[in-house]
């Protein structure tokens, strides 16, 4: 999933200052389940929000409403009437639903609540971690699943670096060293040969080289 | 003053906090001071807290039970670590400092509860002085 976090609320009162009428807009998928973005941090924002506008006598009046995904513009649709309603958007979708929602909605500022951070999962309770960068030529299938790019501090694609103290990284000493789990991931599936091969430099042209990222499917546009 | 004291049942006699609250509100005058029982502390969220300020409230006392004395285990400890992240909220907020207090109630009896009550009143008397200046 898409891993945010707030944005905090002096950050948050320095974009919305001078506005009135904000609709906080929650996104009931990935920042739901990152308890980043949900109906319950919707609530949480604007009731923090709320104190700030009046410690600082800022007059908001926030309107709350969560759909099920700002990404999708079937959904987005839900939301027309509130947007109508106010002045602004204070979107805390990721930074894709943040764009779907300004696209939707032209004549209304939108706003982003949040840091989109990375694709990562739930690693423990309160604890996310990164586990993709979307470099565009996924090279899993080499490494027993252990992505090298986001779980070895340097991105090595050969082989350790040589740092590791025990099993951590020597740059995040608090993270385990990635080549660790893929050396142990390798052995444990009988594949350890895989690390015999020397890889050639990554292509990177997928990734964030070339502007936007478009994927197109034909046998989808009719 | 406005408080709220959300706290534990398990930990904290309902009538015997109220008659105390009683007590103070006739020595103490004018606190406007509103109770919520929790089957557990760990029942509190942020949200809870929250709205308390947001309504008005200008102090929050939340009331655990000891270290290791939780019926749930670990709702005491869930507890206290939900007010640190109110009050930082606060903070952000433009509240000044001291006005979540999280008391882990002792054998002591219900005293404690009245000291930290004073202590709060005292931290919001402070905090209202110094955004006053
Ligand atoms: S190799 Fe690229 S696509 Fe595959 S998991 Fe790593 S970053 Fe993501
Ligand atoms: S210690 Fe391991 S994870 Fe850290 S940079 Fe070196 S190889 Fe990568």
């Amino acid at each position: 999933m898409i891993v945010a976090e707030r944005k905090t609320i002096p950050e948050l009162v320095d974009i919305l200052e001078g506005h009135k009428k904000i609709l906080v807009l929650g996104c009931g998928t990935c920042v739901t389940v990152c308890l980043a973005g949900g109906e319950r941090e919707v609530s949480i924002i604007s009731s923090a929000l709320r104190i700030a506008s009046r410690a600082k006598n800022l007059s908001f009046e926030i309107e709350e409403l969560t759909i099920e995904r700002q990404c999708d513009n079937v959904f987005i649709e839900e939301a027309a009437k509130a947007v109508e309603r106010n002045d602004v958007v204070l979107s805390l979708g990721c930074g894709a639903g943040v764009q779907a929602i300004a696209e939707r909605y032209l004549e209304k500022p939108v706003y982003a609540g949040l840091n989109t951070a990375f694709i990562g999962i739930l690693e423990e309770r309160g604890i996310w971690a990164e586990k993709c960068a979307a470099c565009g030529a996924c090279v899993l299938d080499q490494y027993g699943g252990i992505c090298p790019i986001t779980r070895c501090a340097k991105h090595m694609l050969n082989g350790p670096c040589g740092g590791s103290r025990e099993d951590r990284c020597e740059v995040r000493p608090d993270r385990p060293c990635g080549w660790q789990l893929i050396y142990q991931r390798l052995k444990g599936i009988g594949q350890l040969d895989r690390l015999k091969r020397i890889v050639p430099p990554k292509n990177w042209a997928p990734s964030l080289g070339g502007g936007c990222r478009v994927i197109v499917r034909e046998d989808h546009r009719i | 003053m406005k408080i709220h004291i959300f706290y534990c049942s398990n930990c904290l006699d309902t009538d015997a906090l109220r008659k105390q609250l009683e007590i103070n509100g006739n020595g103490q005058g004018d606190h406007q001071i509103q109770t919520v029982s929790l089957p557990c502390s760990g029942k509190v969220n942020l949200l809870y807290l929250l709205k308390a300020f947001e309504k008005g409230s200008d102090g929050v006392l939340l009331v655990t039970c000891e270290h290791g004395e939780c019926k749930f285990l670990e709702g005491n400890l869930r507890a206290r670590k939900r007010a640190k992240a109110v009050e930082s909220m606060l903070e952000e907020a433009g509240l000044g400092k001291g006005r979540m207090i999280v008391v882990r109630k002792s054998e002591e009896g219900i005293g404690q509860i009245t000291a930290a009550l004073e202590q709060l009143t005292d931290n919001i008397l402070q905090d209202t002085e110094r955004s006053q200046e």
